[in-house]
């Protein structure tokens, strides 16, 4: 056991060597050994907790979950990795974000979530994921693992697929490609800033009922089309058919109560089998409405300002909160900044510090957003036949003092976690004669 | 066409005819008149204090020749008798632009946006550099009668106003002008009555100044800039405007504020330079009665209030902020509240979408307690006398200008009626002064069948209805035109109706009284008919008791809701109060060299940090239980911007500009920081340019004024800027200098050298002797200079936005070459890389914790930045930069636990004593320290974890957040709101007007994204 240890950790000496030459960490291989984890705090990602576990995988699969004290199962042909006092948790899942899209927000030529036109179903944000983002590896230092790159604007975005976030290009990271149409719903009031006053204002949007009708016309002609036996060429309608025979989720995004009813009744009408909400405080006020239509929400994240200049300060924090112990399914996410979406553990974290149960927030940012995403067969939960996409933090993985990783498993490979901040740090550091 | 030429061509000739002038082309014969009345038997209000019954006012020429109670009339005066009428002095407004040329709308864009910047001014001729300075312009030079929109003040009972062009920031002189139909020369009274002022540029694109704070710059060197010009003689150089300015100076100084916060702050210019403004409001005064006492400033105040929401829709009604369904309620009491503090205030039109709601809104001001004198003081004496014009217009006394109405009766009641407006002696009729009372039940006979027809109501709105039987009424369409009467009505359903048109029959002994004439049936078959009167008619008794209870609901003063402080959702009526507070059993974060202690108690005793120990007692102490609990400095957020009104300027050296003049104190971002274990945050300009503005550094008392708010001899700080924002990299056609890094350095090189050469010039002449200094020109007082001079000479210290190394290490070279430091360096996200030259220059470093890869110069961005500045031995601090950060910002600091390893303790101190350090605030905030400010928060876990959460904070001993009241005050506002929603909804149904949409929201100021603005402007 001290010698796979040993292996191990000269294999990521190796790599961190090679990964200083290279802009990113070079791509783990796949599993070639099976792998045990003993004795660390298992967090499934389904509500339950194995405070002694063994987690073991074989290639890119688990294979076993279980208490330590009762398991039977012969380590021998295992690679036992001792990880005692440890937190084991799935890898956390990061939906509705640019990574890989989108680099430098601020220039254009580093930009490629936002196509022209308002409906563009047929749009599919897989082909231009950057596995060479440099985001990325920032996001899995803090147990990020899985994303779905998501393209942003107009009305119908376009389709999102999930991605693993390691890998050689696009196709090898793939986890599971085209799982949602994103769709903005028209908002009600436009946003203007007014120049005399210093100050945005709200006005009622002229252009709804249009815009609406506009997707009342795309939609029926999908419908229509998705009946069709010989179905015509049409790129746009045929990827729209995903969303009648279940094989996507349409994923609405507005910011309004109104407009989650209307969105999802609209959706509903049409058709569509799964639907999910993007939405923010609004999702509140719907609450009631979201838990008898069973609709799940996807929040911003908790670490926001309250959108209503009158609520309540902590009103983002509890809203995780607030929204489960009203009976709606919520997965978290990330809103502004991108490279700052690698802070998504932490606000699991406030949503605890504002009432949710520990393990009732990891399945905000694994298990639910799995199964939103229509993913949940494969990943989101440390159960037997599941990927192998986990990772062991020293600690709570939820606090910034404890999360801080070891090891990091995607579909069992073995992936390196630190990148060109750690390794800069480690340059000055050695430059100053700072003792890290 | 022709015909309206026609009528065009009559319109002139007969007025030339009729106003016939001296000098002017007559093109008739001779035809001048004396114009003499007499205006009998009236109740006259001479002035808010005086008034007269029965009493006569004779008129000629289009003056007041006498008022009184025992005039005789002359011979060769035409006498109207106004028994039972009241006559007022003609109203005055002093804030229109009435008779001027409509100015040429140009859209306001964002001087962020993509186009290239307009450097100089455009004014074309000999005028000052900027063009929102408009010190020239003279209104009465393009004054010219306006007889429509003059007709709309007429209607509203005023008859003479002052006049402006609203374009700049001097906007020039006004005129004051009677608003008759004469010729443009008698209508003008007086031309550069006041001189005007704003706090808006206008019609100029010019890319400074954009920002209050850039306003209040410019006027401030605008005042510097016209007494080093008018010194000289001959001028240095012409400048028309700064001439003009020069001359406007001895004149009624008129400030267009717009809000209690913006009259707070034109007050302190004009403090600063010995004028005391006349400050048009913007009716929101009674949020901050007292500030608006102490300026002294007399106030020109509109009565727009604004419409109801539609709240009809619960959701919909959550997008109107507590504040604004505040104001609604409570804006009608704007005035009440000005009187009642003594403030001599005008009221005005300006700001009416309708000046149709003028008179009813006044009334209504009166409703909600304002004074019938005080109401028409504004209205008369109070705007003659601002402006200069008491012995002409505003009362009625012997020699002023004949400007008059003739009322029906008070006329603040409910439906006095004002029958005639005089201007200048000139009768404007605008309700027939001698209506006929025709009320009475009638026999009305049409041909052979007979009615009761009844008429009520008063002169001038009566009403009528036929008696069928005496459970069915028909209503009469009825129209009294003098002589002439008019009537239809449908004696049966779908019958069709009857038409008549007649004529007044009474005899003027009034034996007969009553009405004939002809009308058609409904089958078109004329017919002949009567109405003879009977008797007087019956008053319905339900109407009557339905009057009362509306008399009575008028004559009760509305019930509002408090004023709260600030004035939105989370302030309260009353603030909290500084108290004796023990702190017991604690784990006490000290940052001294005690560490972190357990179980320890800390005094809090006026507002200073009294005693910290174990076991401690004080008898009056409140007690609070810190088991369980930490117990921190207060966090101290070095670069922030939240609490002010605008953050950029964008004049390549902007260091003229101030935050200190627009600090904000109604942003809920206070309360929410506050919340997040906040007490001070140093209020930084933003980074468009290589020199910023002058930073602010608060204590956030929530509910306090602008001015409470900062930290009283705190040490003067200004932002500086480098890199990609300052060379405007978001703009491909942007042509401000400087554009590369290069240029940058060379800013700075330059402006000091400036300041240098400019304290010479200075020192040289402050050395001369007083008979000397008259033989040489004084130097212009210049206030960039002034700034750059204050840093070079250490008075003044620079915390400036950096990224890469270059420019980090470029800066300590320019500084050192005029030796001095560069205090903090902030953002400084590539400080990793240069921490030693920061170290040996003795800059802290003030960075964000994981911030990166949102623009080109933070790719190398890291967050163990801060653990090496730190490692490195510089004073290394955690801000926001960031609302939302800014109330995290104990996790922020957390965050270099993870990245980098450092201690809880330390990590700590980077959002407590390091920023005290650094904005040398270190020797009373900081630290837990006897001594110290009470500036303390006690949270519910380690306050380095993400599960801790800020229980109460205090500053100065003040608890001005507090977990266990939070709760309540949400309640409060849920209660306050349903309370305001009902009445919203309660207006509606009376038929108020509502309006659709949600309140406006407050921008989030970013520096980093060069501007809020532009944030929202180009990139939402």
């Amino acid at each position: 056991m001290k010698n796979i240890r040993y292996i191990i950790s000269t294999i990521a000496i190796l790599m961190h060597q090679v990964f200083l030459m290279a802009q990113v960490p070079v791509p783990a291989d796949n599993q070639q050994n099976p792998i045990m984890l003993v004795g660390g705090v298992a967090h499934l990602g389904n509500g339950n907790v194995i405070q002694n576990a063994i987690i073991a995988f074989e290639n890119g699969k688990l294979t076993i979950v279980a208490d330590a004290a009762t398991d039977q199962t012969d380590r021998s042909r295992y690679e036992v990795i001792d990880i005692s006092g440890k937190h084991i948790y799935p890898g956390f899942i990061l939906p509705n974000t640019q990574l890989g899209l989108q680099e430098v927000s601020s220039i254009r030529a580093m930009s490629d979530n936002s196509e022209r036109g308002s409906i563009n179903p047929n749009v599919r944000s897989i082909i231009a994921y950057n596995t060479d983002s440099e985001i990325s590896p920032t996001l899995r230092f803090n147990g990020i693992l899985l994303a779905e790159p998501t393209p942003t604007g107009g009305i119908i975005s376009g389709t999102s697929s999930v991605v693993e976030l390691d890998g050689w290009n696009w196709e090898d990271a793939a986890h599971t490609v085209d799982v949602a149409i994103h769709l903005n719903w028209p908002a009600r009031m436009t946003r203007r800033f007014d120049f005399s006053t210093f100050t945005v204002k709200r006005e009622p949007n002229k252009n709804f009922d249009k815009n609406v009708h506009e997707l009342e016309k795309h939609f029926n002609d999908a419908v229509s089309y998705s009946k069709l036996a010989v179905r015509p060429v049409n790129i746009k309608m045929s990827a729209m058919s995903g969303l009648f025979d279940g094989s996507k989720v349409l994923i609405l995004h507005t910011n309004d109560p109104k407009g989650i009813v209307e969105s999802v009744k609209f959706a509903q009408n049409h058709g569509v089998k799964r639907i999910t909400v993007v939405t923010g405080d609004a999702a509140w006020h719907a609450r009631e409405f979201l838990r008898q239509n069973n609709i799940a929400v996807i929040l911003p994240a908790t670490h926001s300002m309250p959108s209503r200049a009158d609520a309540d300060y902590d009103f983002p924090f509890k809203l995780p909160y607030l929204l489960s112990n009203a009976g709606v399914m919520v997965a978290l996410s990330h809103t502004g900044m991108l490279a700052n979406s690698r802070n998504l553990p932490f606000y699991a974290g406030t949503a605890v510090a504002y009432g949710v149960d520990k393990e009732e927030a990891l399945k905000m940012i694994t298990s639910n957003t799995a199964k939103i995403l229509g993913i949940d067969n494969r990943t989101g939960t440390l159960e037997a036949g599941k990927d192998a996409t986990l990772f062991v933090s020293e600690g709570d993985a939820f606090d910034f003092g404890t999360n801080n990783l070891s090891h990091a498993f995607i579909s069992g490979k073995a992936i390196v976690l630190d990148n060109k901040q750690q390794a800069l740090f480690e340059r000055y550091s050695k430059k100053y004669g700072h003792s890290k | 066409m022709k015909r309206n030429l026609f009528l065009f061509l009559t319109v002139v000739i007969f007025s030339g005819r009729l106003y016939a002038q001296e000098t002017f082309p007559r093109n008739d014969v001779l035809d001048k008149r004396e114009n003499a009345y007499a205006l009998r038997n009236a109740t006259i209000v001479v002035d808010p204090e005086t008034t007269l019954t029965d009493a006569t006012m004779l008129i000629r020429s289009g003056k007041i020749e006498k008022v009184g109670q025992n005039v005789s009339v002359p011979a060769g005066y035409t006498e109207i008798d106004l028994s039972g009428k009241f006559i007022y002095p003609g109203f005055i407004d002093i804030y229109t632009s009435y008779g001027l040329p409509k100015l040429e709308q140009s859209q306001e864009r964002s001087p962020f946006g993509r186009g290239a910047e307009q450097i100089q001014s455009k004014t074309k001729g000999a005028y000052n550099a900027n063009q929102a300075i408009k010190s020239e312009y003279n209104a009465a030079e393009e004054f010219s009668v306006d007889t429509k929109s003059a007709e709309t003040w007429r209607k509203q009972g005023f008859g003479a106003v002052l006049t402006f062009r609203a374009d700049g920031i001097s906007r020039g002189s006004s005129a004051f002008v009677t608003l008759g139909e004469e010729t443009d020369n008698k209508e003008l009274l007086k031309e550069k009555a006041a001189a005007q002022y704003s706090f808006n540029r206008g019609t100029s694109r010019q890319n400074y100044p954009v920002s209050i704070m850039g306003f209040i710059a410019l006027l401030r060197q605008t005042y510097m800039d016209a007494e080093w010009y008018g010194s000289q003689n001959p001028r240095p150089f012409k400048d028309q405007s700064l001439e003009s300015w020069l001359q406007l100076q001895s004149l009624p100084q008129i400030f267009e504020a717009n809000s209690w916060l913006n009259t707070l702050r034109a007050d302190k210019v004009g403090d600063e330079f010995g004028k005391q403004y006349i400050i048009k409001g913007g009716g929101d005064e009674y949020q901050r009665i007292k500030e608006i006492k102490a300026t002294n400033a007399r106030m020109i105040i509109p009565v727009n209030y604004p419409d109801a929401y539609d709240v009809e829709d619960p959701f919909d009604a959550e997008n109107v902020s507590l504040k604004d369904m505040k104001h609604w309620e409570m804006a009608p009491a704007n005035l009440a509240a000005l009187e009642s503090s003594g403030i001599r205030f005008a009221v005005t039109t300006h700001g009416l979408k309708n000046k149709k709601d003028f008179i009813p809104n006044l009334r209504k001001a009166i409703k909600y307690g304002l004074s019938e004198k005080s109401a028409l003081a504004a209205l008369t004496t109070n705007p003659a006398g601002m402006v200069n014009m008491s012995n002409h217009v505003g009362s009625l006394r012997s020699g002023m200008i004949a400007n008059f109405l003739i009322t029906s009766e008070n006329i603040f009641a409910e439906k006095a009626i004002i029958h005639e407006n005089w201007i200048r002696g000139r009768r404007f009729r605008l309700k027939d002064l001698d209506t006929k009372d025709q009320s009475g039940a009638y026999e009305l006979a049409v041909g052979d069948t007979k009615y009761n027809l009844s008429i009520t109501g008063k002169p001038g709105s009566h009403k009528a209805e036929i008696k069928i039987n005496d459970s069915t009424d028909v209503k009469v369409d009825i129209k009294l035109s003098g002589e002439l009467i008019t009537m239809s009505f449908e004696p049966e359903k779908e019958k069709g109706r009857i038409r008549l048109s007649g004529w007044d029959t009474d005899t003027p002994d009034g034996k007969t009284k009553g009405f004939a004439g002809e009308g058609q049936l409904a089958d078109g078959a004329w017919v002949s008919w009567t109405a003879t009167y009977i008797s007087e008619a019956e008053q319905k008794e339900e109407k009557e008791e339905k009057e009362e209870k509306e008399e009575e609901e008028e004559d009760k003063k509305p019930e509002i809701g408090e004023v709260i402080y600030p004035f939105v959702a989370h302030g309260t009526s009353v603030l909290p109060k500084q108290e004796t507070i023990l702190i017991k059993n604690a784990t006490v974060w000290t940052n001294e060299n005690e560490g972190v202690l357990e179980n320890t108690d800390v005094l809090l005793q006026n507002g200073k940090i009294a005693q910290i120990g174990k076991n401690l007692s004080s008898a009056n102490a409140r007690i609070i239980d810190g088991t369980g609990k930490h117990l921190t400095p207060g966090i101290i957020d070095e670069h922030s911007h939240i609490a002010a009104s605008s953050i950029n300027d964008v004049a390549t050296n902007s260091g003229m500009v101030r935050i200190k003049d627009v600090i904000n104190s109604e942003h809920i971002n206070i309360y929410r920081a506050l919340a997040g274990g906040v007490v001070a945050v140093q209020i930084l300009h933003g980074s468009a340019n290589p020199v910023g503005g002058q930073s602010a550094i608060i204590k956030l008392r929530w509910g306090s004024a602008p001015e409470e708010l900062k930290i009283k001899g705190a040490d003067e700080f200004i932002k500086f800027a480098l890199g990609e924002n300052v060379k405007r990299s978001r703009n491909n056609n942007s042509i401000r200098y400087p554009q590369t890094r290069m240029g940058v350095e060379q800013v700075y090189v330059d402006a000091f050298t400036n300041a240098l050469e400019y304290k010479k010039a200075w020192d040289d002449y402050n050395r001369l002797s007083a008979k000397a200094k008259a033989g040489v020109i004084k130097p212009r007082r210049d206030l960039v200079h002034e700034t750059m001079l204050e840093i070079v000479e250490g008075k003044r210290f620079v915390t400036c936005h950096s990224y890469v190394q270059s420019e980090i290490n470029m800066l300590i070279h320019v500084a050192e070459r005029f030796n001095f430091h560069i205090n903090t360096f902030t953002h400084i996200l590539e400080g990793y890389k240069v921490a030693d030259k920061m170290k040996a220059h003795g800059a802290g470093g003030s960075t964000f914790s994981d911030w990166w890869n949102y623009k080109w110069e933070v790719r190398y961005a890291i967050p163990y930045n801060a653990a090496i500045m730190h490692n490195e031995g510089v004073v290394t601090v955690i801000n926001s930069d960031s609302r939302e950060t800014g109330r995290r910002l104990n996790q922020e600091a957390a965050k270099s636990i993870k990245y980098g390893g450092m201690s809880e303790e330390d990590a700590l101190k980077m959002v407590t004593l390091n920023p005290a350090k650094l904005l040398h605030l270190d020797d009373q905030m900081g630290s837990i320290k006897t001594g110290k400010s009470a500036d303390v928060v006690l949270w519910s876990d380690n306050p380095l974890s993400i599960y801790a959460k800020a229980e109460k904070t205090i500053i100065d001993g003040i608890v001005y957040f507090d977990l266990e009241k939070d709760a309540g005050i949400n309640e409060e506002i849920t209660k306050e709101r349903a309370r305001l929603i009902q009445k919203m909804k309660d207006a509606k149904k009376d038929g108020a007007k509502t309006k659709k949409g949600g309140s406006p929201e407050q921008i989030e100021f970013h520096c980093d994204d060069i501007l809020g603005v532009a944030r929202f402007v180009e990139f939402r």
